[in-house]
């Protein structure tokens, strides 16, 4: 541990590594940032540059700072930095012997001991210590190291004792583990308290582990108990109990009856330094009565709870007195004598200025559990019967002797009288005034001395009865009565055969006055106790009584385990292991068994002579800070990989790139939105029916160029080739189609006729692009450019405004090389032997695809044709301007020269033109046929 | 020396360089074909400055008589047998050799951005149209020590298929070899060689009195040098490399030393009757070509003005 900070390492030294640091400064103050790398292929020429004057590039002074901070936490994080570090034993290897203090004194700071534990087996696990867990609360006859895991099981299971346990009892099994793990550390979890055992425990500690042995104890607060509870006449008053300073001076002690309800709060403050001090309530006492439970309000362990069972109970008395000059000399009156006497456990209430019999019915109608008549003779008959129905009801009438009764005969006494009372000692008698005799072992007495102090000079005398012996309490020195008590229903008749008064003997000034009437005044309101203390004197010497209600180790009521025993009926002190606080006995008849006798006082434990280490508890849960200084780490090099990256240049380099990106993202977006039209496009229903009717039958289809009259030009000239067609062939088309080049599918017709205007608009990008893919796909397209007539006939260098705008188109697409329609093309014997292609117009070329080269083919050979057929065929005779006729047949348009058969010859070219493009090279192999049947032989 | 294995992981990793290269060059060639091919097309349809026809001693065709022409040029042998005038051609027989040669060599792959053309391909593309466009002029053209001259309709085809299978090493310079009086050499290249091998070159290329043009083609940063900061040249065919510390204050220097390197193959080939040309790829391709060709249609007699026809397209470049 750091002076100060709860900081420690795991292996602290790793932290010599930081020494190297400062030849880590050099290193890197001496390594300068890598520089840009660039291709640049003038680099000769700079080779002839003389060399600039520069300063020497060095890594800034705060990048290396940055680094040594970096490498500087590496070093802490290896060496494992631990934040409120649990007590690691005072050696570094071997096993851990773990004694924790697990009594009620330990309860009040149970998690944060337990805590402390847990986290020294974590470190033990971390190191790989076995760990060994001796607990005083619950002694092991052997013990064995465990692995941490099992340790930490062990810790989990662990709870505290309610009772006060004696530390001695484990120094055996320590002795044994110690014996086979010699080099074993000893922690001590402690709870500073001694309860009388501590100063064995710690010297024959000393001897086992001298020098081994770590004591964790303050640092957490200290235990506060509660002993030595007191109902008195003026209120119930606790005494608190301390160790030392390290507990909370101030606090509340909490009155609580059988059910748990709070009844009262009462303050009690420590002064300075001192160990104990007093609680007190000032309630009425019908409710102290019912307080079963003090507690300091806020301390959980069994010490803070002090249960109060009947014998805390206070009685108000009623005392009835038969004579009448009481009052003159109050001082030597008997009620005098019975106020005092009764005073410490019970109120008093006196019968003044009324006949005894309105006083006893007074007090029966006040319900007072206990009445005594000092010297009543008789009582009158209502009274009586009332009294005799009180008492079968559970009341206890105490009955003191005197002249009065001695002159009576009354029935209500527990044994018969003889009349007139005995005299000893007196001038007319020769027997010596009584000792106390004996107190009878059945009765309420049996635990009181016998005092020799107490004379009896004078008595009533009983008559000598087959019952005399059972029902007498306590005798004088020759065997005559002088307490006798019988039941009666559920009550008590108890008579003193002497006065309460120092007429008939010394008793009434005597201590076990007192103490006689505080055990009679104890059975009142307990009949049953009465009844079993009666029946179980009966049964034997030894009654015991079950545990019902037990205290745990944290003050809690639970129900009793299996290890708790009956105690005796008259048990009282300390509570032990097999005793545990708590309440035992029937519901009418608890006994409250406390963790602390009334006499016990704390003090704290001397570790004056253990050669041991202290260390306090720990407040939190230790901290692996690794985690932590590792994420520094990592966020160091991020910072200084982009500091690198800052300084070698790269945001320019950055900047480009996100520049490239926007662009891309601008390329690509329009091309998405793109699609999604022609998706959205496929399915209108427009759509369907240009594609029904342009399936369903063969058609001519020609480009719809935007101006009306050549588009109707070009729908007369397709429908006069069809006409043509299926007059001429087996092919029958239907009416030609326009068609928009930009919107609608091409791939249905086999041929487009595409007149070219000057004026016409190129098409934009992606129409260019479907038309490619249309002429990749197999398609012909018949460019016409119809300008033959205008322009120079034979000039290749001449360029038509029409054909401008056809190279334009063209220059988009991916265009074979072309070339005007060879001889032996096939598109001049497709159908129709033709030698030039006619439209309106004669002069134009008719340009189609490169065939191949022809040398390595035959010469003889009459067609020649291409694979496939030629996508693209250009002409400029306006060939459908010739084929339009009318819907009466007739011509439209006239031709240009006007040859007779000019138009029959461009109705032929049209042919032809559909033929090539339906069959492909297949005419140009028809051309064999003759030779392939000649072959056959036929 | 030459077997450590560090050696052999930098000759393996040239290797593997090469053939990186080599594959982009591949891939690149259908596009630069096609570039080639419209660059081509449109600066024949804009010119038209070598015809077929032209004087020679064979007959090359009939055509129409146009109205205006001297009346001396109708063959009226032919003319006799039709309605028609026809007039007889003769072959253009100026063909020779033109000796093409793009610099293909690793230096040239160089961009200073991604937006720019690499002057390979810019080198490569001049080379195709170029080729291309004299052909169909009717010259034969060749490339020194990768294709022999041709005259083949698909020129750019074959030379492209030449340039992509040739095996040996790129170089910047053709090699040394001596055309024909009458042939003329296009050197396309940056030519960051030293300046006097550069001079050496066109000193041996012109020793037999070929013509020949020369074209540097340059990237925009080298002729600028927008570099600032620390930052290590490297020469990208193995010259080495050099870490400047602050490159700002070497760009005066640098321009200064690029100028007189210019101007030393500017003198050495003035001196053959050479012309020198400088072109930026950020520059169209069809800007060079028209000059280029417009200088070489012009009469190989007239070297003085094509001399004076390089001036404006420096001009246009700069």
């Amino acid at each position: 541990m750091i002076a100060g900070l709860p900081l420690a390492f795991t292996s602290p030294f790793i932290l010599f590594a930081l020494l190297a640091l400062p030849v880590l400064w050099w290193l890197l103050r001496l390594v300068p940032p890598r520089p840009r790398r660039i291709a640049f292929p003038p680099t000769r020429i700079l080779f002839e540059i003389e060399p600039k004057e520069e300063t020497p590039a060095r890594t800034p002074w705060w990048l290396t700072l940055l680094r040594l901070l970096l490498a500087a936490l590496i070093i802490v994080a290896a060496a494992g930095p631990l934040w409120n570090p649990p007590p690691a034993g005072t050696r570094p290897t071997g096993p851990v012997v773990l004694i924790v203090d697990s009594g009620w004194s330990a309860a009040a700071n149970w998690d944060e001991r337990i805590a402390t534990a847990e986290a020294i087996v974590g470190r033990a696990e971390a190191d790989g210590r076995g760990v060994a867990v001796l607990a005083t609360g619950s002694p092991p006859k052997e013990t064995t190291l465990l692995r941490p895991g099992e340790a930490r099981e062990a810790l989990r299971l662990l709870k505290p004792a309610p009772h006060t346990p004696d530390r001695t009892e484990l120094l055996l099994p320590l002795t044994r583990l110690l014996r086979t793990v010699p080099d074993a550390s000893v922690i001590w979890l402690s709870d500073g308290v001694d309860l009388g055992d501590g100063g064995k425990f710690v010297a024959t500690l000393n001897g086992l582990a001298a020098g081994r042995v770590t004591v964790v104890t303050g640092g957490i607060a200290g235990a506060r108990a509660l002993a030595a509870a007191d109902n008195a006449a003026g209120g119930l008053s606790v005494t608190v109990l301390r160790a030392d300073n390290s507990a909370p001076a101030q606090g509340i002690v909490r009155a609580r009856d059988l059910r748990g309800l709070a009844l009262g709060d009462a303050e009690f403050n420590f002064p300075a330094g001192a160990t104990e001090t007093e609680a007190r309530f000032d309630l009425p006492v019908e409710i102290r009565n019912d307080i079963a439970r003090l507690e300091i309000a806020g301390e959980r362990s069994a010490g803070a709870v002090e249960l109060l069972d009947k014998r805390w109970r206070r009685r108000t008395v009623g005392v009835v007195s038969g004579a009448t000059a009481d009052t003159s000399q109050p001082l030597l009156a008997a009620t005098y004598y019975l106020s005092r006497a009764l005073g410490p456990f019970a109120d008093v209430r006196l019968a003044e200025g009324a006949s005894p019999s309105s006083a006893v019915e007074r007090f029966i109608d006040q319900r007072l559990p206990v009445i005594v008549l000092s010297d009543v003779g008789n009582i009158v008959d209502a009274a009586r019967n009332r009294m005799i129905r009180w008492i079968e009801e559970g009341g206890v009438l105490v009955r003191f002797a005197g002249p009065r009764l001695a002159a009576a005969d009354d029935s209500l006494v527990p044994v018969r009288l003889r009349r007139g009372g005995r005299v000893l000692g007196g001038s007319l008698s020769w027997e010596q005034p009584q000792k106390l005799g004996s107190f009878a072992r059945e009765g309420p007495f049996s635990d009181l001395t016998v005092p020799d102090d107490v004379i009896v000079q004078r008595q009533v005398l009983a008559e000598p009865d087959g019952q005399l012996v059972e029902r007498t309490w306590a005798s004088l020195g020759d065997g005559t009565p002088l307490v006798t008590a019988a039941k009666r229903g559920r009550g008590l008749v108890v008579l003193f055969h002497v006065t309460a008064d120092t007429g008939w003997s010394n008793l009434p000034l005597s201590g076990a006055f007192v103490d006689m009437l505080r055990r009679v005044i104890a059975l009142a309101g307990s009949g049953a106790t009465a009844t079993d203390t009666t029946l179980a004197a009966e049964r034997g010497p030894a009654p015991t009584i079950a545990p019902s209600r037990l205290l745990d180790g944290f003050g809690s009521f639970t129900a009793p385990g299996p290890t708790a025993r009956p105690i005796p009926a008259d048990f009282t002190g300390r509570a032990i292991a097999d005793h545990p606080p708590g309440f035992y006995g029937p519901p009418e008849g608890l006994v409250a068994v406390n963790a602390l006798a009334a006499v016990d006082r704390l003090a704290p434990l001397d570790l004056g002579p253990l050669q041991a280490s202290v260390e306090p508890y720990s407040r939190g849960a230790p901290i692996d800070l690794r985690a932590g200084v590792l994420m520094g780490v990592f966020t160091l090099l991020v910072l200084d990989a982009v500091i690198v990256f800052l300084l070698a240049g790269g945001l320019a380099h950055l900047y480009r790139r996100r520049a490239t990106a926007a662009l891309a993202l601008a390329l690509a977006l329009p091309a998405i939105g793109h699609h999604e039209n022609l998706r959205a496009q496929e399915l209108t229903q427009s759509q369907i029916n240009f594609a029904l009717q342009a399936t369903l039958q063969t058609r001519l289809a020609y480009v719809r160029s935007g101006d009306t009259e050549v588009d109707s030009i070009s729908q007369a000239g397709l429908e006069g080739l069809s006409v043509f067609l299926s007059q001429r062939t087996a092919l029958e088309p239907a009416e030609p189609l326009a068609v928009d080049i930009s919107r609608d599918e091409l791939s249905f017709f086999p041929m487009l006729y595409w007149p070219i205007l000057p004026t016409s608009t190129r098409p934009d990008a992606a129409t260019l692009a479907r038309v490619d893919a249309y002429m990749k796909q197999g398609g012909t397209i018949l460019f016409d450019t119809r300008d033959a007539f205008t322009s120079i006939s034979g000039r290749p260098d001449e360029i038509s405004p029409a054909l401008a705008k056809l190279r334009e188109i063209l220059s988009a697409l991916d265009i074979p090389e072309l070339e005007p329609v060879p001889r032996d093309h096939v598109l001049t014997k497709s159908f129709y032997l033709l030698r030039d292609f006619p439209g309106r117009y004669t002069g134009g070329t008719f340009w189609v695809e490169t065939l191949p080269d022809a040398e390595e083919e035959q010469e003889s050979r009459p067609a020649r044709a291409g694979d496939g057929v030629s996508p693209i065929l250009i002409t400029s005779n306006d060939l459908a301007g010739a084929w339009a006729v009318g819907a009466d047949g007739q011509p439209l348009l006239p031709l240009t020269p006007g040859e007779p058969r000019q138009r029959e010859f461009a109705f032929r070219v049209g042919v032809n033109i559909v033929m090539y493009v339906l069959t492909g090279n297949y005419k140009a192999d028809q051309v064999h046929i003759p030779a392939l049947l000649e072959r056959l032989g036929q | 020396m030459s077997d450590t294995p560090a050696n052999m992981r930098q000759a393996e990793g040239e290797v593997r360089t090469t053939a990186y290269d080599a594959a982009r060059l591949v891939a690149a060639m259908p596009r630069l074909v096609l570039e080639a091919r419209r660059v081509a097309i449109s600066v024949y349809h804009g010119l038209h400055g070598r015809r077929r026809a032209g004087p020679g001693e064979n007959f090359w065709q009939y055509r129409r008589f146009v109205d205006g022409e001297p009346a001396s040029r109708v063959d009226w042998r032919r003319s006799a047998r039709d309605d028609l005038l026809f007039v007889r051609e003769r072959e253009w027989e100026a063909a020779h050799t033109i000796w093409i040669w793009p610099d293909c060599s690793p230096s040239m792959v160089f961009t200073s951005s991604d937006k720019v053309t690499p002057k390979r391909d810019r080198a490569l593309v001049l080379a195709f149209a170029l080729g291309e466009l004299l052909v169909r002029g009717g010259e034969r053209v060749g490339i020194p020590g990768i294709m022999r001259p041709t005259a083949s309709r698909a020129v750019i085809n074959r030379m492209a298929d030449t340039i992509v299978h040739f095996a040996g090493e790129a170089q910047s310079l053709p090699p040394p070899f001596h055309p024909g009086s009458r042939d003329e050499v296009v050197l396309l290249g940056d030519l960051w060689s030293p300046t006097q091998q550069v001079k050496d070159a066109i000193a041996t290329l012109g020793a037999n009195g070929a013509g020949g043009h020369v074209v540097q083609i340059v990237d925009q940063a080298e002729e600028t040098f927008p570099y600032s900061g620390r930052i290590e040249f490297e020469e990208p065919e193995g010259a080495g490399s050099i870490t400047v510390g602050r490159a700002e204050a070497w760009a005066a220097d640098y321009i200064e030393r690029v100028a007189r390197h210019r101007g030393e193959i500017r003198t050495a080939a003035a001196r053959r009757g050479w012309s020198f040309a400088i072109h930026r790829t950020n520059r169209p391709a069809s800007e060079l070509l028209l000059a280029l060709h417009a200088r070489m249609s012009a009469s190989p007699d007239a070297l003085p003005h094509m001399q004076a026809a390089a001036g404006p397209v420096e001009e246009a470049a700069a």
